[in-house]
């Protein structure tokens, strides 16, 4: 069965997509169709093997490098990534920062950073690309994660910031409707770098893995898919949505469960 | 992407509404299709010409959801079809809206055993043949009214947080290998919600309420039901996912 790519002729701006879960995004957006520009902070490398994908696909690319705390920076890129490609179909609030460990010590500076990229930067993203956005059919995706939804003590502030999404993807769904549609994407364990230090060694790789109801690591992939659907047609009724990818993970709550 | 070339999957309530939809929706993208319904050969009949001039294979089976001998007797013949069952999705339902004065035992009765306990059935049912298959998944159809309440239709709204949660438990259950999600329609446009969408003044109401604009349409929610039970959700169970124009979030 083959079908016409999904995106053709759109075009989509993912914030972070030179690494992880924003890379797989930009690569299937463009898959279907999307030119696609990312930002990225440092990843210049990165950021250019992503283009290269996308070129690779037949789609135009387009990498700027950009800090997500920074609302100029954001307007600057969604300013770049209109003039260049044209228009604006579909958003991606993707780039994060995780940590820092434990909720006894984590500093002032360190608030400031995760609320501002995580969730400022949300917010930022959609607040420049707002007066470009297509008249009809556009599509926004806020990547939250189930840390956004249950309790971390581990990563206090970085759940703060994800809970924070899932509710700025709300109320903007009600804001921007009827013309745009606003939906998060809570992921569960994937294996990025961000999670690298826990995947890349054998005691938590599979101690994750076991709380995981399917059994196996969620792929940055798994997310791309399920942004695919939600900024498609296929989701046209769909708006101020949280969608869980986490193999089933958040379901299970731990108490009397063998580890 | 979200390719069903060559699966099997019963989908349940579909001679009319969403059920219908969804099967055409999956017919489409590449799936052989079992038919049921309850009481409506005819409609059932041409949904199934539907399917088979979309290309794809299809047959109908029939019997009451909330008979779980009869659930047994069509699951049967749709799994026994092809062998196994790849998919599963849960549409047929009924819908009660009285106030709850005048709620008596059958009604409830009737509801709880159509919308919660067919839904059930019909999974269990169906195991022996998802477990034949090498991507098993189950879609459940819920509602807006699972996890938003309205005045009227206690039991309809009862029953269907009770899908949600059911959705949950068997993901949990029957992890790792056949997934289980939901979908939850807001108001859509089918036989069950005529007398609410002839209606001018309650059409105007959801229209106006729906920030989305307008009525969900069952072709709405069908390729919601198509990414659910695809390769490309393969690490998505119990999710829950609310297709109503954002109907929920006022």
């Amino acid at each position: 069965m083959t079908e016409p790519p999904r995106f053709a002729g759109k075009v989509a701006v993912v914030t972070g997509g030179s690494r992880g879960i924003g890379r797989a995004i930009a690569l299937a957006l463009a898959s279907e169709g999307a030119d696609v520009a990312i930002s990225y902070r440092k990843e210049v490398r990165a950021a250019r093997e992503v283009v290269t994908g996308i070129e690779h696909v037949g789609r135009r690319a387009l990498a700027i490098p950009s800090n997500a705390a920074d609302p100029a920076e954001t307007e600057e890129f969604v300013q770049k990534a209109r003039r260049q490609l044209g228009r604006i179909d579909i958003l991606v609030a993707n780039a994060a920062v995780g940590g820092p460990d434990g909720w006894e010590s984590v500093s002032t500076a360190a608030w400031r950073e995760l609320v501002d990229t995580n969730l400022v930067g949300c917010y930022s993203l959609v607040h420049a690309a707002r007066p470009h956005l297509a008249a009809a059919g556009a599509s926004v995706i806020f990547i939250s994660s189930i840390g956004g939804l249950l309790a971390a003590p581990d990563i206090v502030a970085y759940a703060a910031t994800k809970a924070g999404v899932i509710s700025l993807a709300r109320s903007l769904a009600l804001a921007l409707a009827p013309a745009t549609r606003v939906n998060a994407v809570a992921p569960g364990w994937v294996r990025t770098d961000m999670t690298a230090e826990l995947h890349e060694s054998t005691g938590p790789r599979e101690g994750i893995r076991r709380t995981i109801p399917r059994g196996r690591w969620g792929e940055p992939d798994d997310v791309a898919a399920a942004v695919v659907f939600l900024a498609s047609d296929m989701a046209r009724f769909v708006t101020g949505e949280t969608l869980i990818v986490d193999g089933g993970g958040s379901l299970r709550w731990r108490a009397g469960v063998e580890e | 992407m979200f390719d069903l070339s060559g699966r099997d999957v019963l989908v349940t309530g579909s001679s009319r509404g969403i059920g219908r939809a969804i099967a055409l929706e999956l017919a489409r993208a590449g799936s052989d299709v079992a038919i049921h319904h309850r009481s409506n050969p005819a409609a059932a009949e041409k949904a199934r010409a539907e399917v088979v001039a979309l290309g794809h294979e299809a047959r109908v089976v029939a019997g009451d959801v909330a008979d779980p001998a009869a659930v047994a007797s069509f699951v049967r013949s749709a799994g026994e079809w092809k062998g196994r069952l790849d998919g599963v999705v849960t549409s047929a339902g009924i819908y009660r809206g009285d106030a709850s004065e005048s709620v008596g035992p059958a009604e409830f009765d009737a509801v709880l055993r159509t919308d919660l306990e067919g839904t059930f059935r019909t999974i269990q049912a169906s195991l022996p043949y998802l477990r034949k298959s090498v991507r098993p998944a189950v879609v459940t159809v819920s509602s807006v009214l699972g996890a938003h309440a309205a005045t009227g239709a206690v039991a309809y709204q009862a029953a269907k947080a009770g899908v949600e949660q059911l959705t949950r438990a068997l993901a949990l259950e029957l992890a790792p290998r056949i997934r289980v999600n939901s979908v939850a329609p807001g108001f859509v446009r089918t036989d069950m919600n005529r007398g609410g969408h002839e209606e001018p003044a309650f059409h105007a109401f959801v229209a106006k309420s729906t920030p989305l604009g307008r009525w969900g349409e069952p072709d709405d929610v069908a390729p919601v039901v198509r990414y659910l039970l695809s390769l490309e959700a393969d690490w998505v169970t119990g999710a829950v996912l609310g297709v109503d124009g954002g109907i929920a979030l006022r």
